[in-house]
């Protein structure tokens, strides 16, 4: 190691420090721009936000006079507190649910050897595949027919399930130590004991990140809400949005007030669990 | 797994005995089945059943209305559709969205995460903090920013160009523009997240292979092409498949606030256009019968993309 280390110092070093410089200086460079160009437009809500109604149009990158009133505004002319409310609701609904059918399926797949378990999971693979476009119209009608329309209820529905949480979870559970598992089988426990008792506490860290990812995805969605709700009060607040948005005239200061409300309890998990969110995402692909 | 058996079935013997009591060896069969059952259940009542119903819906005339009936036109659907112009032109407008979105998406993030692969670990943390915000931002919320930074009267992009002596530019209602501007609030969305995870492929390279060709006398562009990027090349395809088959999906908030698929049908794509037959015009069949193209042809497309991806990659080991 030592004599490596010694052979290649050299290397590193003669090639010009000024040029590795340059390739830093440019690094920096691109990422500030970058950085700024992602961040920049959450600023400028937050700013907006907080500015009296007659500086609304202000172009100065620090607001003068921080003002709540578009909070208030924004809080009095939709029931915001109602549709946030909803959408965690529904958000901490839809998380419980998924990592419970989740981990029953996960350890199904990872635990036995059945007929038509490779079929199985390929289907649920696959579903990925199936944009929510394509199956909107059945899906519609069939709320229609268990007369859920405008209801929270219709918004918890279809997302019982998820493929990306089976398959994270199955494989997890498949790199479970069977050791652990076996012992706890001569101990007499039912396979309901060591899922619960055994492997869930143990996976504890994969499920709470896949917890933060569902949480967020529940509550950014947009489609099936614009699809299903009808009335403000069982709204979610994505929609409440689209009410300060008019062709006519913007009011911008409460869309941005509302925008904020809307994105906050993001923006704190972010704040607080920033590299298990990261993760969590990077884990899940894009969707 | 054998000697565990082996070591249990005595002491089940105490309480059972030996050969299974048939219920029981039902219930041992059937109990994957039963802790599976919640999923599979889901997937077939909201996924595989209206896949098929859709398909069927495809072949009738409908409004939607509950009272009215439904009538089997057999392939009219499919055959007015492709003589909609508004349909060619929505799946031309999903090609140009996908063309936009590939470099901002793909291209960029790689330069980024090449860029930046020597800067020190502390200030490429804060970057990678900054730069995935958009991707956790609620759609509508990112849609509502977007249409406030780029408001031809008092946006803050309009008054800067003003201030250099340009005419404000109609971002979202030009329709030559309003396709790229929402290409481009896509790509702002991902531009993040795809950089972290190409940065965490090249990350992971094997720096002696590197540190090899450098000792070659390898130029680091000579290292970026022919070793970096064909060991990127698995990361880079999975990322493009994810930007071809759920491009277009992804743009849908941001049509459906910011120009409801217009100026003209401009930012029309397919999915757009699937909304509008289905839940604008109230014409269940013709939605139904796009829906079955576009699943068919985004089908195809997949497996095209997965077939090119196992032929294309390289992997080191």
């Amino acid at each position: 190691m030592m004599t490596d280390a010694a052979k290649l110092s050299p290397m590193r070093t003669r090639r010009a420090p000024a040029l590795a410089s340059w390739d830093t200086a440019v690094g920096h460079a691109l990422m500030i721009f970058v950085s700024l160009l992602c961040v920049f437009p959450i600023y400028w809500m937050i700013v907006t936000s907080l500015r009296p109604s007659n500086a609304i149009f202000s172009t100065n990158l620090w607001p003068d006079a921080a003002s709540l009133d578009n909070y208030a505004y924004a809080l009095q002319a939709v029931p915001m507190t109602r549709m946030l409310t909803n959408t965690f609701l529904v958000s901490l609904a839809v998380t419980l649910v998924q990592l419970l059918t989740g981990i029953l399926a996960g350890y199904a797949f990872a635990r036995w050897r059945f007929r038509g378990s490779a079929i199985l999971f390929g289907a649920i693979a696959l579903t990925w595949l199936v944009p929510l476009q394509v199956v909107m119209i059945p899906n519609y009608l069939l709320v229609a027919r268990l007369g859920m329309i405008d209801t929270l209820g219709a918004l918890i529905l279809p997302h019982i399930a998820s493929a990306f949480a089976i398959m994270l979870l199955a494989q997890s559970m498949r790199s479970f130590p069977t050791e652990v598992v076996e012992a706890a089988r001569m101990d007499g426990a039912t396979h309901w004991e060591i899922l619960w008792q055994v492997i869930v506490p143990n996976l504890r860290g994969t499920i709470a990140s896949l917890a933060i990812l569902i949480f967020i995805t529940t509550w950014n969605e947009y489609f099936w809400p614009l699809l299903l709700t009808r009335s403000t009060e069982n709204s979610v607040v994505q929609i409440g949005l689209q009410m300060f948005i008019s062709s006519e005239g913007t009011q911008w200061g409460p869309l941005m007030a509302a925008s904020t409300m809307a994105s906050l309890p993001i923006l704190l998990i972010y704040l607080l669990l920033q590299r298990q969110v990261i993760a969590s995402f990077m884990k899940s692909g894009l969707r | 797994m054998t000697d565990l058996s082996a070591d249990t079935a005595p002491r089940r013997s105490a309480r059972t005995p030996r050969p299974l009591a048939p219920a029981k060896r039902f219930l041992r069969i059937l109990r994957p089945y039963l802790y599976l059952a919640p999923a599979i259940a889901c997937f077939v009542v909201w996924i595989y059943e209206p896949l098929a119903q859709a398909f069927v819906l495809s072949f009738q005339q409908w409004n939607l209305l509950p009272t009215s009936p439904k009538t089997w036109v057999g392939l009219d659907n499919y055959r007015n559709i492709f003589d909609l112009p508004k349909f060619w032109q929505a799946l031309g407008n999903t090609w140009y969205y996908l063309m936009g979105l590939l470099p901002l998406a793909v291209g960029l993030p790689l330069v980024i995460a090449l860029f930046t692969q020597d800067l020190p670990a502390r200030s490429r943390n804060l970057y990678r903090a900054l730069i995935f915000v958009p991707m956790i931002v609620p759609p509508v919320v990112a849609a509502a920013v977007w249409r406030w930074l780029l408001d031809p009267n008092h946006g803050i992009l309009n008054l800067g160009l003003q201030g250099l002596g340009i005419e404000p530019v109609e971002f979202l209602s030009d329709p030559s523009i309003a396709l790229w501007t929402i290409t481009f609030i896509t790509g702002w969305k991902l531009v993040g997240f795809a950089t972290l995870i190409l940065a965490a492929a090249n990350a992971a390279i094997d720096e002696s292979l590197i540190e090899a060709a450098r000792l070659d006398g390898a130029t680091k562009w000579e290292i970026i092409r022919d070793i970096r990027l064909p060991l990127l090349s698995p990361t880079l395809m999975l990322l493009v498949l994810m930007v071809v088959l759920l491009g277009a999906q992804w743009s849908f908030s941001y049509i459906h606030v910011l120009t409801e698929g217009g100026p003209l049908g401009s930012t029309t794509n397919i999915y757009y256009l699937l909304w509008q037959f289905g839940f604008g015009s109230l014409s269940v069949g013709w939605s139904s019968a796009s829906a079955v193209i576009l699943f068919v042809g985004f089908g195809l497309l997949a497996a095209a993309l997965f077939a090119l991806k196992a032929k294309v990659t390289f992997y080191d080991d």
